[in-house]
């Protein structure tokens, strides 16, 4: 059946990046995305993978605001991002997320709970329900510099839920974690998934995304090189890693 | 008003338990103390000795107060990318340039009284009125001109490109902030026009840091201060950092986030 604009619920049309010169001649102009086109599903997990400085990052940065795309469009919900509304919908975890060493996990979700204007009567509650979900219910009132890094990464998946948004941006939500931690935070993309959560992650953990996402697709030099659904995947190519090699080296030669 | 007020409390809290910045206020405390010493070598004007050391010591933490709260902040914004998890939720730019002014002017405050009660300790234990008007009149006006200050701190922290380089510029613009008055004196005097232009340019466009040095404007004997004099100067104080943060804000709405 074929999708009509309604199901998306993230549209990127013709997306270009290039970045200003930064040498002092002002010739070394950076093209991180090129003409990038992607529609995500609602309640779908889509795994962005590529190489280092594939753009993947940038994407994800145009897509969320913080960087202006040269040209083309980005919506989310139908509408900008800029878009106040749109902002409350969404939970974005950084890549290496860093926290005030000085300051309480606790007080850190506080404060983004009241940038989101969560009531105060269930702030408290929600704080709870995602330091639980995280696994760090018995470290709220610690300070952060008493945090592994492992437990910043949690932290940084925490202060995306704290909002219970319905589209959730992760950015290598499992660099930093041992296994057990790359299992517990599968499981818990896996149940917000469940719970109707569009998921739009990037990763270079080749056997995380194909364990958790609905569709892939790879970047390489700035351009969107493939598209598939996991299950394709695993139909024509069996895994992942044998995917990812091809279509990379495909993208090279061309 | 409660995303400000919550980017407010966030930015206070991080600055006044950053350890560094609690070293500088025992450091402030010490050096008020160490006016007792000094004023020892004036004996007969002890206690003006006193207040002045005390004053001045006030006057240059609390700028340096400024200066590293910003350094805090900058770096952890920029260096840390902190700001990019702030930036994706629902605040918008001027709330956060807002909230932040507000967060760095409340340390400012918590410190400049910090430093206060220590003067006003040593003053009474020298048997002196520690609630003297002047006193307590010439401790806020060092106060409300390093908030004037750390408004154009905004307006460097949202074009800085580096830590170090938007420091010195706030340096720079201390030094200056104390000088245009006198800058704009001495081009008066001079038969010059570009000096005299580029002179008005720099004294209106600059934060003038010397009004709010009351140590010259004594209006009684009793050591005074003119109401015509302080008023004009506390919507200075209002009206010029207003001015910035909107100039701030609207330089930050152009800003990326790499």
């Amino acid at each position: 059946m074929k999708k009509t604009v309604n199901d998306y619920v993230i549209e990127v049309k013709e997306v270009t990046k290039v970045f200003k010169p930064l040498d002092f001649w002002k010739r070394e102009r950076v093209q991180a995305i090129d003409s990038v086109s992607l529609n995500i599903e609602k309640g779908e997990i889509f795994g962005l993978l590529g190489l280092n400085g594939a753009g993947k990052t940038t994407l994800m940065k145009v897509i969320l605001g913080l960087l202006k795309p040269t040209k083309g469009h980005v919506s989310i919900l139908g509408r900008p991002v800029t878009d106040g509304a749109v902002r409350c919908r969404i939970g974005y975890h950084s890549e290496l997320p860093y926290f005030p060493k000085y300051l309480k996990a606790a007080e850190i979700l506080s404060y983004f709970a009241d940038i989101f204007g969560l009531p105060q009567k269930t702030k408290k509650a929600g704080i709870a329900e995602v330091l639980e979900l995280v696994g760090l219910k018995n470290k709220a009132n610690t300070r952060i510099k008493g945090y592994s890094k492992g437990m910043q990464e949690r932290l940084g998946m925490a202060q995306a839920l704290i909002n219970d948004p319905d589209i959730l941006f992760l950015d290598e939500p499992m660099s930093g974690l041992d296994p057990m931690g790359y299992k517990e935070t599968r499981d818990i993309l896996l149940r917000l998934n469940k719970r109707g959560k569009t998921i739009f992650f990037n990763s270079h953990i080749l056997s995380e995304v194909e364990r958790v996402c609905d569709r892939v697709a790879v970047m390489h030099k700035g351009k969107i090189a493939d598209v598939r659904s996991a299950a394709e995947i695993k139909r024509k190519y069996k895994n992942m890693e044998k995917y990812f090699m091809t279509v990379v080296k495909k993208a090279g030669e061309s | 008003m409660r995303r400000i007020a919550a980017v407010a409390e966030y930015i206070f809290k991080q600055s006044f338990r950053n350890k560094i910045l609690n070293v500088l206020i025992l450091f402030a405390v010490f050096s008020i103390g160490f006016s007792l010493v000094v004023s020892e070598l004036a004996q007969e004007v002890e206690i003006k000795m006193i207040k002045d050391f005390g004053l001045f010591a006030i006057n240059l933490f609390a700028f340096l107060t400024l200066a590293l709260a910003l350094t805090v902040q900058l770096f952890e914004e920029n260096e840390l990318k902190t700001i990019n998890l702030i930036m994706v939720k629902p605040v918008a730019r001027h709330e956060y340039i807002a909230g932040k002014y507000l967060g760095i002017v409340f340390t400012i405050l918590m410190n400049v009284i910090l430093m206060l009660a220590a003067l006003m300790l040593i003053l009474w234990l020298k048997g002196e009125n520690p609630w003297e008007l002047g006193l307590l009149l010439q401790a806020m006006y060092i106060f409300l001109g390093t908030a004037v200050l750390a408004s154009t701190a905004m307006i460097l922290s949202v074009l800085a490109t580096s830590v170090p380089g938007c420091i010195i510029f706030l340096f720079f613009f201390y030094i200056l902030g104390h000088l245009t008055v006198h800058l704009k004196n001495i081009a008066s005097q001079l038969d010059n026009a570009l000096f005299q232009a580029a002179a008005d340019i720099i004294y209106y466009l600059l934060p003038n840091l010397e009004l709010f040095n009351l140590k010259d404007k004594i209006y009684t004997p009793e050591g005074l201060f003119s109401p015509q004099y302080l008023l004009p100067v506390i919507a200075y104080a209002v009206f010029y950092p207003v001015l910035s943060l909107v100039i701030a804000s609207l330089i930050f709405r152009k800003k990326e986030f790499f």
